[in-house]
């Protein structure tokens, strides 16, 4: 788990620096393995030493991966790595905080989670492995999964809509969004990279097919097949709007790169906080001063 | 002249009756005196209902007494709501205001014969001095100034204060309100002495709530985050830290629920950082897989509980203790997490600073279970010296440990030394999945087994804490008196009327509720016979938590009764006269040799 890189200048971290020694228990040829490529290559452009980097997951396959960094990693509970990093980066904003997990993880039982991270707008990046199935409980359905899918929680295809994670972070006011899939690796490390670089609270929806209880091989190839760059569109990351509108084709395209990128990024909360201690005079006065509010006072 | 009274008030919740009573003890504790107000309230915000029990006593006492001396009421309708709360027996004397217009032979005071019953024109006299019937708490205060003959000046210096925004003219009509109450007691004296004694020893007192004094004491400690959800009555915790931890450096998040707050208190103890949550009941249910998570991932962190009557929504805004169990047991898996009692509004800073220092030290999260009337009561308090205060920070791996780091390396004490991101060397995964000492994911049973030993080893010294006990009374007393929490304070009393009365009683207190030390409770109850667990739930909690764990003699019994009504200190006597009687005569079960 320790590194020995923590002394080198910045400019010498490659890919292998971020990498641990842990072996990861997916399934062979599982999308995941394509996004932990990405994540250490974008780390790599980064250049931060892997001791300055919190890596907080939820549980699923793809909460596995802070396991398999070198970074502080913390694998914690289901649904629950938003508010557990969000603890981290306020306690330390100097720290790099990323966040990982699947789409049960963060749009089911960790839903409620998202709308307040976005709202807080703390600097964080939130990389979701969408693979619109539970593959870790063995293939039940997920909130991204199609209506009409069968599974084994819906032997006679699903009832539900799917959640759009895409217009849900919009919606909530998301001031970074991307997709990606490790379909396209360096495509993927780039909007990692991006989001990383990102001074707020950053989503990536990562299209990583579960090939145990998600797509056959054919199904793989008809999702490349729909595959297609916002870069070829012309789209204006920029324009909310229009990133909704694109965002409104999820299930029917799979855009890939930015979608919205706001162009003055709020300020984020714990930026805002440290400006307010500071206007406050913290480290001025001895801690046991808050005592004399007790006082009587005559 | 009187060494202790107990006055009651109660109206609508648009009267000032909190504030009133807020206004009393302050005045009465810069005169000196000591005094424990406690607070209830119906469930609407507005209108509805709110009442004080205010104890004033010349010496030390931790609870707010029996049957009323005087009690008030603005409405009856209002009063009769809190029942049992505000008790009036034979020696009371009853005021209200005569506006209500009930005449006094159907006061619905069913049973009782209060000593003298006063009609006072409290909203006509606020009406004619103030304008307003807003004034009708300060009116009484006028009354309680009088009559008790305390806290006429500081009274009005405070009600100067607390209006000091307002205009002129409000404050002058205020005063003439406060002047009207006075001058009608002067004219209108009662044929019951309720004048109090000069205090023992005149000094400068601290007034504080549990709630606040928690959260200040948390600050002391060295607590740089908090994050948790409002919920009655603990949220004045968040509201004092949210005003306060910035001035030190520190942050507040107002968390989206329950389990994102101590998720986020999780988050920023891995980061390095002393951090609190604080809840009630249901809040308390949904932080409990949060709370296995800091404990199979040895992160120090502090969670308290103002208990409220459950379960579920239950009674909002009054006391119990009945989350024992729940503070005990709730997470899963084999896992101790350090549980405290505080035993008033003044023993918050000691056990929250205990909190702090008992999770820094064994890496693990600690409860605190406080109740309502802890957290929300005022009470006079010594002030505090904090120079005095010991603090434990984390032990962090030092240099040569960073070397070749293992986080959940096996050592003697079972704690391993805990880096955090930001340490060069550091870097570990912490997990709720069980793992090995390097930190990494493991399905072994017996590398769960070894883990389970360390983490349940690590709290070993905790069983030798004797000053987390209070112990008193003589050592061979054959008859034991137990209570925890907010009740303690009448166990204490009663302790010493049992004494006065030559009953030979011995009390112990645990401030520390689990894990239950087998040691301590075995050598107390060596002498012991028969004795009484007092406590404010209905399954007598505590009582069954001990029984677990020690060989309690058989003729112990049970004091427990839920709900709000106070349990009093000469209720508690009875008990022990009737269990020293029987003693004395051999009636009811032989205890079995200890």
């Amino acid at each position: 788990m320790s590194t020995t890189a923590t002394t080198r200048p910045i400019q010498d971290y490659t890919a292998k620096n971020y990498k641990s020694d842990l072996k990861p228990i997916w399934c062979p040829g599982c999308g995941d393995f394509g996004v932990v490529q990405a994540i250490y290559r974008a780390l790599a452009n980064i250049g931060r030493p892997p001791h300055e980097i919190a890596f907080v997951s939820g549980i699923g396959c793809s909460s596995r991966i802070p396991g398999y960094t070198t970074a502080y990693g913390f694998n914690t509970v289901h649904g629950r790595a938003l508010p557990i990093a969000q603890g981290i980066k306020l306690a330390n904003p100097d720290l790099l905080v990323l966040v990982a997990g699947g789409d049960g993880d963060g749009f089911s039982i960790g839903g409620g989670h998202v709308a307040h991270a976005i709202r807080r707008n703390v600097d964080l990046t939130y990389i979701v492995m969408d693979n619109q199935i539970y593959g870790l409980t063995k293939g039940q359905l997920s909130p991204t999964s199609r209506r009409g899918l069968v599974s084994v929680t819906s032997m006679y295809g699903s009832i539900e809509a799917p959640v759009n994670p895409l217009l849900y972070v919009l919606g909530y006011g998301a001031e970074f969004v991307a997709q990606g899939t490790p379909a396209d690796m360096s495509g993927l490390a780039k909007v990692i990279e991006e989001g990383i670089r990102f001074p707020g609270f950053a989503f990536i929806n990562v299209q990583s097919p579960c090939v145990t209880y998600g797509m056959d091989d054919q199904q793989l190839k008809a999702q490349k097949a729909l595959m297609q760059p916002l870069e070829s569109l012309n789209h204006d990351a920029s324009n909310s709007l229009a990133a909704m509108g694109l965002a409104q084709q999820y299930g029917e395209k799979l855009y890939t790169g930015v979608f919205y990128r706001k162009g003055t990024p709020s300020p984020t909360f714990e930026g805002t906080a440290r400006a307010r201690q500071q206007e406050l005079g913290a480290g001025t006065r001895p801690r046991a001063q808050v005592l004399d509010l007790f006082k009587l006072k005559k | 002249m009187n060494t202790d009274l107990v006055i009651g008030m109660a109206g609508s919740g648009g009267d000032g009756i909190v504030s009133a009573g807020e206004s009393l003890l302050t005045a009465a504790a810069i005169e000196g005196y000591h005094g424990v107000l406690a607070k209830s309230f119906g469930p609407q915000i507005r209108g509805g209902e709110s009442s004080f029990r205010l104890r004033l006593s010349t010496t030390k006492m931790l609870n707010t007494g029996g049957t009323l001396d005087i009690a008030v009421a603005l409405s009856w309708d209002d009063f009769l709501r809190f029942g049992g709360e505000l008790p009036v027996g034979g020696h009371t004397t009853v005021v209200y205001d005569s506006i209500t217009k009930v005449p006094i032979d159907r006061i619905p005071l069913v049973g009782v014969q209060p000593i003298e019953v006063l009609a006072v024109p409290i909203e006509q006299m606020a009406r004619e001095t103030g304008g307003s019937e807003r004034a009708k708490n300060t009116v009484v205060l006028g009354l309680m100034a009088g009559w008790l003959g305390i806290a006429r000046e500081p009274m009005m210096a405070g009600i100067r204060k607390r209006l000091a925004k307002k205009d002129a003219e409000i404050i002058d009509k205020a005063v003439k309100a406060f002047h009207a109450g006075f001058e009608y007691a002067s004219a209108h004296p009662l044929t019951s002495d309720r004048k109090m004694a000069p205090p023992a020893k005149a000094s400068a007192k601290f007034v504080v709530d549990g709630n606040d004094l928690c959260a200040a004491a948390a600050i002391v400690a060295g607590c740089d985050f908090f994050a948790g959800y409002p919920i009655t009555p603990s949220t004045e915790i968040m509201q004092f830290l949210s005003r306060e931890i910035w001035k030190y450096g520190g942050t507040v998040m107002q968390a989206e629920d329950e389990i994102a707050g101590i998720g986020a208190v999780v988050g920023a103890s891995f980061a390095g950082k002393k951090a609190m949550t604080a809840t009630s009941g249901p809040g308390m249910s949904l932080k409990t897989e949060m709370l296995g998570l800091a404990s199979i991932a040895e992160l120090p962190l502090v969670c308290v509980n103002v208990q409220r009557g459950g379960p579920s929504t239950g009674i909002p805004t009054k006391a119990e203790q009945s989350d024992l169990f729940q503070a005990v047991f709730s997470a899963h898996g084999d896992v101790i997490r350090p549980v405290l009692a505080p035993v008033s509004a003044e023993d918050m800073y000691g056990i929250t600073i205990e909190a702090f220092n008992i999770a820094e030290q064994y890496q693990s999260p600690v409860i605190i279970l406080s109740d309502q009337e802890v957290g929300q009561r005022k009470e006079t308090a010594e002030p505090i010296d904090a120079s005095q205060v010991h603090i434990i920070n984390r032990r962090v791996p030092g240099a040569q440990e960073l070397e070749k780091y293992v986080r959940f390396r096996f050592t003697e004490s079972g704690i391993s030394p805990i880096s955090h991101p930001g340490m060069p060397g550091g870097n570990y995964l912490a997990s709720g999945i069980e793992h090995n000492e390097p930190g990494a994911p493991t399905a072994s049973g017996e590398m769960h087994s070894r883990m389970n030993e360390k983490r349940l080893r690590k709290f070993r010294p905790l069983l030798d804490r004797r000053d987390l006990f209070i112990i008193d009374g003589p050592p061979d007393a054959p008859i034991a008196l137990i209570s925890w929490g907010s009740v303690a304070g009448v166990a204490i009393e009663a302790l010493q009327i049992a004494q006065q009365q030559g009953l030979k009683v011995k009390l112990l207190v645990p401030k520390l509720m689990y894990p239950v030390s087998e040691a301590i409770y075995a050598d107390f109850f060596l002498s012991v016979k028969r004795g009484l667990v007092v406590e404010q739930n209905h399954q007598a909690q505590l009582f069954r938590l001990i029984r677990m764990f020690v060989d309690v003699p058989s003729g112990m019994q049970t004091l427990a009764k839920s709900g709000s009504n106070p349990i009093t200190p000469l209720e508690v006597v009875d008990r022990l006269k009737q269990i020293t009687l029987a003693l004395q005569q051999g009636k009811d079960r032989e205890p079995s040799e200890v």
